[in-house]
């Protein structure tokens, strides 16, 4: 997948580390074991962070020596306590069946999505637009900046149009 | 059967749009008079919290999908639903149908209560139930209330808008059917658990206390607005139709329980909706709103903005 069609910046192999990214708005679309990394750092300084995540896995505060069926039990109280929106806790919730079963490790990602400066986008990314991206439910999200990460969760069929939203056009 | 689902999945991601494709100042406002602006305010309203609360339909069913394929085809078709309902609030917007702060109607008691039902028990419900409801609903969707909207509006904005959302709408109800081949032709002892599940009293009451009278409402209100009975009659029978053409879906009792309810519900002379319908529809109107709890936030995504800045 190409993000080269993006007006603005696009930051991957870690580039973002150690990055100010005060007044930007960054989009972060990446797997969820990256997505745990980056997040937490990017809302040190962003002017907002849209996470672009549809498969979540399992986090925990830290590594827990455990069988799985508990890892997991930690790993929903961790997702209960750090998440107060019961909708946000659904997003963030594997699949029963076909979701990672892999945990991950992170102390504050749960934390930097409970800030207003922070949201969880959930909805399949179709596109990236020279200005943004637009996900399934129809609505483009603008962004200064993209942070991804070394394996984009885009499909290989997924389409970097290169086609201005209407409402520029027309302005 | 599977690889018809590859390719669907193919078909469904290659065809997505925006409501930033639209130009929503362009000329065609102006056809929406008055007269029809009070006529179909409470009509789109209705339609909007139709496709709002069948997103969160289908985000119950990606939890039940049987095939990791048909999970992410319905992760779109929960995304869809919502562009739909972002898509005619942009038109309840364009036509000025929405208050001084454009925010969303406020959604009826009946509607209330089907969100209450889907929050509370929506990822619980067996698959059959849900995946046998929601083609029926999108039948109805498609082949009655949309059609009514397209005959009484001639905004080409409107037009363009539906003729994104009707195919959308058509890769929909083509998924939903072949869902129901696909669990039709499972085993017995399956069919027979995943009945006794959709007699559980959480979901028989749910189908009497929520569907029965949020539909018996929509049904009224739509009829006396102007939609002919014989749209909704032929809904009912593509519905009967579509499910008749498949070799296993006749296997599935939720699909002849609800094909005889539509049924029912089409003929307004049936004592279906004297004994039960109508009765419902009364006594919940007389439930207090603020004794329901405050919705999930899935209820605030809606927008009506092409652009989230």
């Amino acid at each position: 997948m190409s993000l080269a069609d993006f007006r603005g910046e696009t930051l991957g192999h870690q580039r973002w580390r150690g990055r100010d990214f005060s007044g930007q708005r960054v989009a972060v679309i990446a797997s969820a074991r990256e997505t745990v990394d980056i997040v937490p750092e990017l809302v040190r300084t962003a002017l907002f962070v849209k996470v672009f995540q549809d498969r979540p896995g399992w986090v925990l505060p830290r590594p827990v020596p455990a069988l799985g069926p508990l890892r997991q039990v930690a790993a929903r109280l961790h997702l209960r306590l750090g998440v107060s929106d019961d909708w946000t806790r659904r997003l963030l919730t594997p699949h029963p069946r076909f979701g990672s079963p892999h945990f991950m490790v992170s102390e504050d990602f749960y934390a930097a999505l409970e800030r207003p400066d922070c949201k969880l986008i959930a909805w399949p990314i179709y596109a990236i637009t020279p200005d943004g991206v637009r996900t399934a439910e129809g609505i483009e999200h603008r962004v200064d900046c993209i942070v991804h990460g070394e394996t984009v969760p885009l499909g290989h069929d997924t389409a970097v149009t290169t086609k201005p939203a209407r409402q520029e056009r027309t302005a | 059967m599977s690889s018809h689902f590859d390719e669907m999945l193919r078909t469904i991601k290659d065809k997505q749009w925006s409501l930033a494709d639209i130009d929503w100042d362009s000329p065609g406002a102006e056809t929406v008079t008055d007269e029809l602006r009070a006529k179909m305010t409470p009509f789109m309203a209705d339609l909007v919290w139709i496709e709002h609360v069948g997103a969160r339909g289908f985000a119950s069913l990606a939890k039940k999908a049987p095939t990791p394929v048909i999970e992410e085809i319905y992760r779109y078709f929960h995304a869809e639903e919502q562009k739909h309902a972002n898509a005619e609030l942009a038109l309840m917007k364009r036509w000025g149908m929405l208050d001084e702060n454009d925010d969303m109607p406020e959604p009826n008691i009946n509607v209330k209560l089907a969100i209450k039902v889907l929050d509370r028990y929506g990822d619980s419900l067996p698959l059959t139930g849900l995946a046998t409801l929601i083609p029926l609903l999108e039948c109805a969707l498609d082949g009655a209330l949309v059609k009514f909207l397209l005959d009484e509006v001639q905004d080409p904005v409107c037009h363009e808008v539906f003729r994104h959302i009707n195919s959308d709408e058509a890769r929909h109800i083509t998924v939903d059917f072949q869902v129901l081949e696909l669990i039709g032709a499972g085993p017995k002892h399956r069919l027979l658990i995943e009945t006794i599940g959709n007699l559980k009293p959480q979901v028989v009451l749910g189908l009497i206390v929520v569907f029965v009278p949020l539909i018996n409402k929509m049904r009224d209100n739509i009829v006396a607005l102007g939609l002919p009975e014989k749209k909704l009659y032929n809904a009912v029978k593509r519905f009967a139709t579509i499910g008749g053409r498949g070799e296993h879906t006749r296997r599935i009792p939720a699909y002849h329980v609800l094909k005889a309810q539509a049924a029912m519900i089409v003929d307004r002379s049936h004592p279906y909706h004297r004994l039960l319908a109508d009765p419902m529809v009364k006594l919940t109107s007389l439930i207090p709103a603020r004794l329901l709890s405050k919705p999930q936030s899935w209820v605030d995504e809606i927008t009506h903005r092409p652009v989230a800045e």
